[in-house]
């Protein structure tokens, strides 16, 4: 999924915020952080390619983010997404307010 | 107890919950005096930590009798009975049948005798029970159906208790197919989260035909963290579905039984808990060694005569730190004496109590510490001396009165270091040796012609002496002599000593004085013709050169020398020993003072060659017992030194004296 | 496979606990009560940690209330070691931030399927 990554998508706009190996709450306040300053910016590409270990509360955060993000008309989209994150998303019901490949997930 | 590794955790078990126990019981004993609530709260810990391990490591008897204790410490600790003389009696029972349980536990007999049965019986009936209550009230049979809808919302605080819905569900998930809906109503604005607070809620199906109470083990923790409904789902299609999870595995109780067999194997293997501070400094002076150590290796490479200064200076640390890690290494071996100490509290409360004296126990250096094998060898000769003391040493209340003291004796046990030494005392304000009585004794025992000229040293020396004591010297005596001889052969296989001060209605004293170590004494090396001796640093007091007609010769053949305006015997060595071409007229040797037992004698020797460590090996496990000798060791060169034991050099003097 | 903190003042319990997880795979620091588990929890990130209630100097009770304050511990998981009778204190645990418990008497296989269970 990695190699989907078109150069042409990379206006100056888009920020990119890669997620963490190790997802989960105490790394959450930097990525909240993050999160809330690309709120701003017109389009968001999330790396979830690395995440090792994750939480509902990760979880949590990025579904409050997309939406808030796509309510204000921003684009969110992903980079890529490991098969942690995928299948956490499935089992907690929120592939589709994630947006996440479910593909991933098996 | 599924392997031989967890064995060993069985056995670190036992000797906690004894020294536990230990901990109750001199704790009891202080709530008895007086004591403040704290001790109940120790005490119940202690109750409790024994209760938990038992059951774990395999004793469930144990477990259920502590439970029954620690019910009754539970009413006291919280206020609903007060602590008074009958339950502080129980508990100690108590105590007692636990003791007996451990021991049966190393013996590896049936742990519940006649005795637990009937204590455990009271400390029910005292909680106003008929038997100790069995099983709990039965579980309510969970219902049952093909399907189930779960309504699951967290309360806000419920991860950041370390709950994760994500766990849970996928928990859920092993019971069977799911269907999950978030619920995404409750979220706040990004900028108001807090990431630590959940505010997601689910909705799940579980089709599959499992019991209720399985989907509710799901959620034991967090029952009270979270909204939660479990309600059968009406129109189910039963599908097949994956066996529920396995419950927890049961208790493997033949493991457990073989666990207790390798425990009767292994219960005679004894160990030492070492504090970590101790293994610590052990770790930094192995380092400190690997460094020095380094340092002199590069001289392998090139030895340039200028550097010789430093070579000496590795070499001297090299000796420092390795002097250090042995005193760590033997360091590891010495235990407070407190242990010891602790037993004797319900001691001397039981005795005086059947006696009917008063007694206050006074305990002092409970922290010093021993030798391991000294400590576990001398609670034996000192259970001797404080009977004795209650025994004969104190006097009832009323004579006690009638002299002049308080109704109340006072026995006091102390331990200190004194020189190389450690001292332990026992001493009460008691009546103090009957010398008639005594001598009386030892005269119709033979053991002396008459009392006239002996010193009351002297006279309190009978009472150790072998054939001193039979059974009915403690009926008829007055003084004290119960089975003392066997109290200094304890002490004196400890390499040790012990004597007695006493003075008429004042009191005795028994001071046990002991070595530091039994595995590795300073001695000096003395040469006596071709043979080296070791005589052991502590008991030296002076060596000294004497000139020709500073020797006297007495009557009998005995040698005696002016020291410090006394005058000493002088012990010849080579004679003692029968050893060839040593030197033989007293200005061409060294004469080393020496005090053993109390008394002071000079050894007649060569020379001096130096001073050294020696590590103490046993001539009885090698070779058969000498006297006058207490071990030996092996030199820098190879060659064997006997190391003389001088409190037995001592009286064997005495002995050949009188003979 | 993750580090865990396993806190009792009994030696045979901790040395049981840890020898059955360091036997799983498992990364084991051991403490004898609270307050030493505190200063071993300032070092490292533990991914779980054990401890036994009733223990002298700090018990676990306090100990988990103390190390809930801490941001790098918020969200870890805690298990109170307990025994049968006392449901008031695994509530009081509970209220102190534990995230579960494990109830005395245990076997080493009903640990690890414990500690399974937590870590998923």
């Amino acid at each position: 999924m990695g190699k989907k990554k078109p150069e042409h998508d990379r206006q100056p706009e888009t920020v990119e915020i890669g997620l963490p190996v190790d997802c989960r709450m105490a790394a959450q306040a930097a990525l909240l952080s993050d999160l809330l300053g690309a709120l701003d910016a017109p389009a968001t590409q999330l790396d979830g390619r690395a995440v090792e270990r994750v939480d509902t509360a990760a979880l949590q955060l990025l579904t409050l983010f997309r939406r808030e993000a796509l309510s204000r008309g921003r684009a969110v989209s992903w980079l890529g997404a490991s098969t942690t994150l995928c299948e956490a998303a499935d089992t907690l019901g929120l592939v589709q307010a994630l947006d996440l490949p479910v593909a991933a997930a098996a | 107890m599924s392997n031989a590794g967890l064995a060993q955790f069985q056995q670190v078990f036992i000797e906690e919950s004894l020294e536990g126990l230990d901990t109750m019981e001199s704790s009891l004993l202080a709530l008895d005096e007086g004591g403040d609530g704290e001790l109940v709260h120790t005490i119940f810990r202690a109750a409790h930590s024994i209760k938990g391990g038992a059951a774990t490591f395999g004793f469930p008897e144990m477990a259920s009798f502590t439970h029954e204790a620690e019910s009754l410490l539970d009413e006291v600790r919280g206020g609903k009975r007060a602590i008074d003389k009958p339950i502080i009696e129980l508990m100690l029972r108590s105590v007692d049948c636990l003791r007996g349980m451990f021991d049966r536990a190393r013996a590896g007999e049936p742990l519940n005798d006649a005795t637990s049965d009937g204590v455990r019986g009271e400390l029910a009936a005292m909680m106003g029970r008929e038997a100790p209550a069995q099983a709990g009230p039965a579980r309510r049979a969970g219902d049952q159906a093909g399907a189930w809808m779960i309504q699951f919302k967290p309360h806000a605080g419920m991860l950041a208790s370390g709950n994760d819905p994500l766990r849970l569900i996928r928990e859920l998930a092993g019971l069977g197919e799911l269907v999950v809906e978030a619920d995404l109503s409750r979220l706040p604005a990004l900028a108001r989260l807090d990431p630590s607070e959940c505010h997601l809620g689910w909705s799940i199906e579980l089709k599959a035909p499992v019991r209720r109470e399985d989907i509710a083990a799901v959620f034991d923790w967090v029952e009270d963290e979270c909204d939660l409904s479990i309600e059968p789902k009406p129109t189910a299609v039963v599908t097949p579905a994956p066996a529920p999870a396995a419950a927890p595995a049961p208790a493997n109780i033949a493991d457990a039984a073989a666990a207790r067999g390798t425990r009767e194997a292994s219960a005679e293997s004894s160990s030492v808990r070492v504090a970590i501070d101790k293994i610590d400094s052990m770790i930094n002076l192995v380092g400190e060694l690997v460094i020095t150590q380094a340092m002199l290796d590069t001289f392998r490479e090139e030895f340039d005569p200028s550097r010789l200064p430093l070579l000496q200076q590795g070499l001297t640390q090299l000796a420092r730190h390795a002097r250090e890690l042995q005193e760590s290494v033997m360091g590891i071996r010495m235990l407070p004496i407190a242990s010891v100490f602790n037993r004797f509290p319900r001691l001397v409360r039981d005795l005086s109590q059947k006696l009917g004296k008063q007694v206050k126990l006074d305990l002092h250096g409970e922290q010093t510490e021993l030798d391991k094998t000294v400590l576990e060898k001398i609670g034996d000769p000192m259970v001797h001396l404080v009977r004795n003391a209650i025994d004969h040493g104190l006097e009832v209340p009323e004579k006690r009165r009638a002299a002049g003291k308080h109704e109340m004796g006072t026995l006091k046990l102390d331990a200190f270091h004194r020189g190389g030494n450690i001292v332990v005392e026992v001493s009460d304000d008691g009546a103090g040796l009957n010398r008639e009585a005594i001598v009386r004794k030892a005269v119709e025992r033979g053991l002396i012609k008459s009392g006239d000229g002996l010193s009351d040293e002297a006279v309190g020396d009978l009472i150790f002496q072998p054939g001193f004591s039979t059974a009915e010297v403690t009926t008829d005596l007055s003084g004290r002599g119960v089975g003392m001889d066997v109290v200094r052969r304890n002490v004196s296989d400890l390499g040790g000593s012990v004597v007695v001060r006493s003075k008429p209605a004042q009191g005795s004293v028994f001071t046990i004085t002991l070595p530091l170590t039994l595995a590795i004494i300073d001695g000096l090396t003395a040469a006596v013709g071709e043979e080296r001796y070791i005589v052991p640093l502590v008991s030296i007091i002076e060596s000294v050169q004497l000139k020709p007609d500073a020797l006297k010769t007495v009557a009998g053949g005995g040698e005696l020398f002016r020291f410090r305006g006394e005058y000493l015997p002088v012990l010849r060595l080579h004679e003692l020993f029968g050893c060839e071409g040593a030197k033989r007229t007293i200005e061409d040797g060294l004469l080393i003072v020496v005090e053993g037992d109390g008394s002071r004698v000079g050894l007649f020797v060569d020379g001096l060659v130096g001073q050294q460590q020696a590590v103490v090996k046993s001539l009885e496990a090698n070779y058969r017992r000498v006297q006058g000798v207490s071990g030996a060791t092996i030199l820098a060169d190879g060659s064997v030194a006997l190391i003389v034991d001088i409190a037995g050099l001592v009286r064997l003097h005495g002995r050949r004296k009188a003979a | 496979m993750a580090k865990i903190l396993a806190v009792d003042d009994s030696a045979s319990m901790r040395g049981m606990v840890a020898y059955t997880l360091r036997g799983a795979g498992h990364e084991v620091t051991e403490a004898e009560n609270g307050q030493l588990a505190l200063d071993a929890a300032a070092a490292g990130g533990f991914d779980l940690v054990l401890a036994d209630v009733n223990m002298p100097v700090m018990d676990g009770i306090s100990m988990v209330r103390e190390l809930r304050t801490r941001p790098a511990y918020k969200g870890v998981p805690i298990l109170m070691l307990t025994t049968e009778s006392h449901t008031d204190k695994k509530m009081e645990g509970k209220a102190a931030g534990a995230t579960g418990w494990l109830v005395k008497p245990f076997d080493p296989d009903q640990l690890l399927a414990t500690v399974k269970r937590v870590l998923g």
